[in-house]
């Protein structure tokens, strides 16, 4: 893996006509979670989705291990595991079908123990794993869409407000999962609107905002972002 | 082709758990099935009916006493259309045009006993046959299963975690259309058992398979459409209104128009107004009843400078005899020439209403599916050819009886003198001038042949539809 493992250069994309991202430049470093924080219909989405080469883009370009996202989407989606801001999985099946059929379409086969396991990582109760996931509750499907996105073993995970629906011991938990995963190696690129959650676990953070990106913020080498900043630069006012 | 395969599997699952899809795939399985045993059985049991009738008729006529040959003229005779093995599955024209026919000298009678006039069979179910209930309600199933194989996908919001594995569109678009195709294919297999056993009863590999071709091309033509439309509409409402609406036009109204359009462009005449030109014509022809009729005196004249004679009493043939068979012979030639005409405008106007099939698939299966099984218009007025030629061998033969058996003066007064009419009885054994009768549909090479330039349009409908399904993958967006 070279030194990005991803990289947005200059990145403009229209989404329904409208141009949804302006000029994005930024890096996200191999092993690094970078986290891009924002309000409503700020790009956030838009930018993972041009990571996964699912948008052409307008100018610029959205790179995966130095590669055009776009003109090389097969290459691309096998590094990366996504999460959907909705976790969307289909209904009619049940958690394990769910994670066993996305994984095959990967071209990727997790035995039944290793499936369970990672549904145990993030705390699905064994009860719910053999229903149909018409009966979960949102923060349930969440845990199901991690679990899968950890079975990729992909070396780049795009989470698309990754603890949207999930209660506060989950999404602690979650927060602790991200860090472990980021000191194995893997690339973590999440976005959010959760700033406290973001500041928790993020090693840097940008902000986008109408599209555009308004600033990015460093964790000290010693400790983590200040929150307060964040907060004050997302809410688009001076720290205290 | 892995991938293609788990995305089918995956569509076969939800189907499978979607007790609406089940029910819908479960009642149109059992619809074909009933309607492919009732048909199958019904056409066996008319076809051994009529073969039973045309041997009885054979063996009533040569069964008749010794007479005079024109008794026997009139007395008449029928013929049976039996229906080919496909039409089991399809039996065409069959229920309206009539199977039988009543041969009799100076008259060309129409087909008879058509079944759609005097069928009460197994509350109409019969007469829905395999390929209507395929051609119509086959594309309902599948619109009925896959309007939303890919909006739903869309709307749930699970297109973007599909692609996101790596999946590229044309290939979750091919899975989700093989699934439609195996559902399709489902829903010929009554029709392919029912075809087998039509194999077994004579019919060719070659017009099955093009018969089952036509079927098979004609549902794909409906996943093509299904796949195309669910790909590129935003929502799975608008999706199934689409093709309920194309359904209604390609299936419904189209065939209607065509119809409509056909018998005008290309009028037939009425009965009436049609028998009124045949007898108008006939008029000013001799009667062959009435070997004085003026018509007839320049026949007689060349006779008697033929044989050398000064009477019709002197020829070595009876005049009466040569009178009817020329008389017959040039009533026929008239007759002949008016079914032509009818014949030709039958196919003028069937002709323009497969034009049509270049706008309605269900058209060109019709044709495609007729003709390759010979249950079609060409069929029919090959069997009006075949009975014609049957009735114009055995009247002539009589009359050559008449003519060659016959004293004149034992004919002339046979009405006043008993001793004169048993003279002019004949053997029975003469009755044997009628041949034995067995309708066979046109050649499989024809068929086949014939069912080509269907297929062509449905094999147009296909590509353009397969081309507007590789639109819509590039086009496919979250």
């Amino acid at each position: 893996m070279g030194e990005f493992a991803l990289s947005a250069d200059r990145l403009s994309v229209k989404r329904g006509g409208l141009l949804a991202l302006r000029d994005v430049s930024f890096e996200v470093r191999a092993g690094e979670v970078f986290a891009l924080l924002g309000g409503n219909g700020a790009g956030k989405s838009t930018t993972l989705l041009s990571f996964l080469g699912l948008l052409k883009p307008e100018a610029g370009e959205a790179r995966v291990l130095g590669q055009s996202a776009h003109d090389n989407v097969a290459a691309a989606r096998k590094q990366i595991a996504y999460l959907p801001e909705a976790a969307t999985l289909y209904p009619h099946l049940s958690a394990e079908e769910n994670i066993s059929y996305f994984l095959s379409l990967a071209g990727l086969r997790r035995d039944k123990s290793a499936i369970n396991a990672a549904l145990e990582r993030v705390a699905l109760q064994p009860a719910a794993r053999a229903q149909r996931m018409e009966r979960y509750s949102k923060g349930m499907r969440q845990k199901v869409a991690i679990a899968l996105a950890l079975l990729r073993e992909a070396p780049i995970l795009l989470l698309d407000e990754p603890t949207s629906g999930l209660d506060p011991i989950a999404i602690d938990d979650f927060n602790i999962l991200i860090g472990d995963l980021a000191r194995s190696g893997s690339t973590v690129l999440m976005v959010t609107h959760d700033v406290y959650g973001a500041c928790q676990v993020a090693s840097r953070i940008g902000l986008l905002r109408a599209g555009e990106l308004v600033g990015v913020f460093d964790a000290p080498a010693d400790g983590r972002i200040d929150t307060d900043a964040v907060h004050a630069a997302f809410a688009g006012r001076a720290a205290s | 082709m892995r991938t293609i395969l788990l995305v089918a599997a995956d569509e076969w699952r939800f189907w499978r758990r979607s007790r609406l899809a089940m029910l819908a795939l479960g009642l149109l399985l059992v619809l074909v099935a009933a309607s492919a045993t009732l048909t199958a059985l019904r056409v066996a049991n008319e076809a051994e009916a009529r073969a039973l009738l045309q041997s009885e008729a054979e063996e009533t006529y040569r069964s008749q006493p010794d007479r005079h040959p024109h008794r026997m003229v009139h007395y008449g005779h029928y013929v049976f259309r039996t229906p080919p093995p496909l039409a089991m599955i399809d039996p065409g024209v069959d229920p309206v045009t009539g199977q039988s026919i009543f041969l009799e000298g100076h008259r060309q009678n129409a087909a008879m006993f058509a079944d759609a006039k005097t069928g009460a069979t197994a509350g109409q179910l019969a007469d829905m046959s395999p390929a209507v209930v395929l051609s119509l309600f086959a594309p309902l199933l599948l619109i009925a299963m896959g309007y939303s194989v890919m909006t739903r996908e869309r709307e749930n919001g699970t297109l973007g975690p599909l692609l996101a594995q790596g999946v590229s569109p044309l290939t979750l678009i091919a899975g989700k259309g093989l699934a439609l195709a195996s559902v399709a294919g489902l829903t010929l297999l009554p029709l392919v058992l029912t075809a087998a056993v039509a194999i077994s009863k004579g019919e060719t590999l070659a017009a099955t398979a093009v018969f089952l071709g036509s079927f098979s091309l004609y549902l794909l033509v409906w996943c093509a459409l299904i796949i195309a439309v669910s790909s590129l509409s935003a929502r799975r409402a608008s999706s199934l209104t689409i093709l309920v609406v194309v359904w209604i036009l390609l299936v419904l109204i189209v065939p209607r128009i065509a119809a409509n359009v056909a018998a005008s462009v290309a009028p037939a005449q009425g009965k009436i107004e049609a028998d009124f030109a045949v007898l108008n014509e006939l008029r000013s022809m001799g009667d062959g009843h009435n070997a004085a009729d003026p018509a007839f005196e320049q026949l007689k004249a060349n006779l008697l400078l033929q044989y050398d004679v000064a009477s019709v009493e002197d020829l070595p043939v009876n005049f009466r005899g040569i009178v009817a068979e020329t008389a017959e012979a040039d009533l026929t030639a008239v007759l002949n020439r008016f079914a032509e005409e009818r014949m030709a405008t039958e196919v003028r106007q069937v002709s323009l209403l497969r034009s049509f099939g270049w706008i309605s698939p269900a058209l060109a299966l019709r044709e495609a599916s007729m003709t390759s099984a010979g249950t079609g218009v060409e069929a029919h007025h090959k069997f009006l050819r075949d009975a014609e030629a049957v009735r114009f061998d055995f009247v002539q033969g009589l009359n050559r009886v008449h003519a060659e058996q016959l004293a004149y003066a034992d004919d002339i007064k046979r009405s006043s003198d008993p001793e004169a009419e048993r003279r002019t009885r004949v053997s029975s054994e003469n009755w044997k001038v009628l041949e034995d009768f067995h309708f066979v549909p046109p050649p499989s090479d024809t068929r086949v042949e014939g069912a080509l330039a269907p297929l062509a349009r449905l094999g147009a409908w296909f590509a353009l539809l397969f081309g507007l399904v590789l639109f819509s993958a590039r086009g496919l967006k979250l």
